[in-house]
């Protein structure tokens, strides 16, 4: 029999649920900080540090360090704190040029990466995928180290907020992305901080975030289910299904969220 | 007490043992697929990875990947580092103990045949690339044989009862393939000492075969795109030394491939990369095809 995938395959709970436990856990950093990303107006942060954080692990690679385990990490976070340093410096410098200087990092990063592996292209292949998490292959080792990062980020942001200022968000926002782009990559990680909080945009603080998060948790457990049944790219299915969760979530549950928007 | 749990076991095994019918084998790439299919017939269930239009280098995670990796009793690869990206990974996650190296269910077609492009000494200015030589060695229908005979021997480990049939399989397949590579060899024989040049070292081993000679590669280095300064090295070159045709593989952009026709004239001839299991097609009809594109030009 000449098989190419069928459907009930894939609907196994021990393959879908770290890829679910991984994203609940992205979801709970990535939907406060995605509202103060949001209100900042500095929506491709996220996608600059994460090309930083790649870039500095390529260096370190460059410098002949063994691109395995620990050492990646460590230099990854070193590069992408660098990073978060720098945009906080532009911020304060740029004005209204922010958004723009932040689109310019990101693109400097990335074909820095492109020159630094110029004549050594497999290499630099495994890097990225290093670097690029994809949600399926995440095992419990990984959502367990990403579930500390995450509360440590989570705690301090919610106990500290006033006090670390803004080199303290930069700082915190830094350390979630290096994580959250190696577990399920970047294009669930810019989903995750952006549709959310874009859904939940006119509520008050307390509503807003606990309505981002529905939108987030069913559109990762019906994306995990959609791409189960149908065989797709997990990741691909789960950034559609948030999309749509976060037009559906809002009008499913308006009844329950009219108070509070008056309320803001 | 202890009797009830013995007939529950016993229970569960006849259900196990019902759904378990038949060897399930997962291959990376369709032309292993094909040729284990060649080897196993219907009793094996047989699943590609890859169809003929991916690059096996990268893959996107789905689940029933997943899924079939973990029931599988036999994986077949290419190895030589191909599919580093993802099947470590791959393997780690599917938790499946009889496919992981250096089991019975692990096997690498690259072990199995004598490897091209192996890199003299490995040093950092190369990387990590192709440190175990050129992983596309399906591309010579003689390499094709060397995997078959390891790989129906390795069937019959795993399936011990059924060693006669895939001896028997195996037999058949290697009369027709020996016949059918005379023909080809007969026809290809116009080939030999023909200038080519390729995009990727893709078609390394069926250049070797034919007999053909690799003018210039448009990649400097496999993967990496060239620069202005390469590209005027390589036509300066051809400007001396006019090619027959261009090799493309279907699976990437035939931009440069194109490019490089406009400035030197020669004809693009692009070869399916590998054979269409998904479609139904077989490894001979594969090769019968390339060896047609390549004929159609001379």
């Amino acid at each position: 029999m000449i098989d190419g995938g069928s459907m009930s395959d894939g609907l196994d709970i021990s393959i879908l649920a770290p890829a679910f436990l991984a994203g609940v856990i992205v979801l709970m950093t990535h939907i406060p900080l995605g509202r103060e990303v949001l209100k900042r107006g500095i929506i491709f942060i996220d996608l600059a540090i994460a090309q930083i954080a790649g870039l500095g692990v390529i260096i370190a690679f460059q410098f002949g360090w063994d691109m395995h385990g620990v050492e990646a990490q460590v230099a990854a976070v070193t590069s992408a704190l660098l990073g978060a340093w720098l945009l906080h410096v532009i911020e304060k410098k740029a004005g209204i040029h922010l958004e723009a200087l932040i689109g310019v990092s990101f693109v400097l990063a990335a074909t820095a990466s492109l020159l630094l592996l110029a004549n050594n292209p497999h290499g630099g292949e495994h890097i990225k995928e290093l670097l690029v998490g994809q949600i399926l292959w995440v095992d419990w080792s990984q959502v367990l180290y990403a579930a500390i990062v995450s509360l440590i980020v989570v705690i301090t942001w919610f106990k500290y907020k006033n006090k670390i200022g803004n080199i303290g968000f930069y700082i915190l926002f830094a350390v979630s992305i290096t994580s959250s782009v190696q577990l399920i990559g970047v294009y669930l990680v810019f989903t995750s901080l952006i549709v959310p909080a874009l859904a939940a945009s006119r509520y008050s603080e307390k509503p807003a975030l606990m309505l981002a998060f529905i939108v987030g948790v069913s559109g990762y457990f019906s994306g995990l289910i959609v791409s189960a049944f149908f065989d797709l790219p997990s990741g691909a299915v789960i950034v559609w299904c948030l999309a749509i969760s976060a037009l559906l979530v809002p009008v499913l549950l308006s009844n329950l969220f009219i108070a509070s928007a008056k309320e803001s | 007490m202890k009797f009830y749990r013995e007939i529950l076991f016993v229970l569960l095994l006849t259900v196990f043992t019902e759904v378990q019918a038949g060897i399930d084998v997962f291959a990376c790439e369709p032309e292993w697929a094909a040729l284990v299919k060649e080897l196993g017939g219907d009793r094996l269930n047989v699943y590609s990875a890859t169809t003929s239009m991916q690059d096996s280098h990268h893959i996107q995670a789905r689940p029933s990947l997943i899924a079939k990796a973990r029931r599988a009793d036999l994986l077949v690869c290419s190895g030589a580092e191909l599919e580093s990206g993802w099947l470590p990974l791959l393997l780690r996650k599917s938790g499946n103990a009889s496919i992981q190296p250096n089991q019975p269910g692990y096997f690498m077609a690259a072990d199995y045949i004598e490897k091209r492009d192996v890199p003299e000494k490995l040093d950092r200015s190369m990387g990590d690339v192709h440190a175990e030589g050129n992983p596309h060695i399906h591309t010579s229908p003689e390499n094709i044989l060397l995997v078959a005979d390891a790989l129906y021997e390795r069937l019959a480990e795993i399936d011990v009862e059924n060693r006669a049939d895939y001896l028997a399989r195996y037999q058949s397949f290697e009369k027709l393939w020996k016949q059918s590579l005379e023909q080809w060899k007969a026809k290809a024989a116009v080939l030999s000492g023909v200038n080519i040049v390729t995009h990727h070292t893709y078609w390394t081993y069926l250049n070797e075969w034919a007999g053909m000679h690799v003018l210039a590669t448009l990649e400097p280095v496999a993967g990496v795109s060239p620069s202005s300064s390469y590209l005027a090295k390589v036509k300066k070159q051809l400007s001396q030394q006019k090619p027959k045709m261009i090799l493309h593989v279907s699976y990437v952009s035939d931009r440069p491939s194109q490019w490089l026709a406009e400035q030197t004239g020669s004809p693009v001839v692009a070869l399916p990369a590998t054979v269409d299991f998904q479609g139904g097609q077989t490894l001979s009809q594969w090769f019968d095809d390339v060896i047609q594109r390549l004929l159609a030009v001379i």
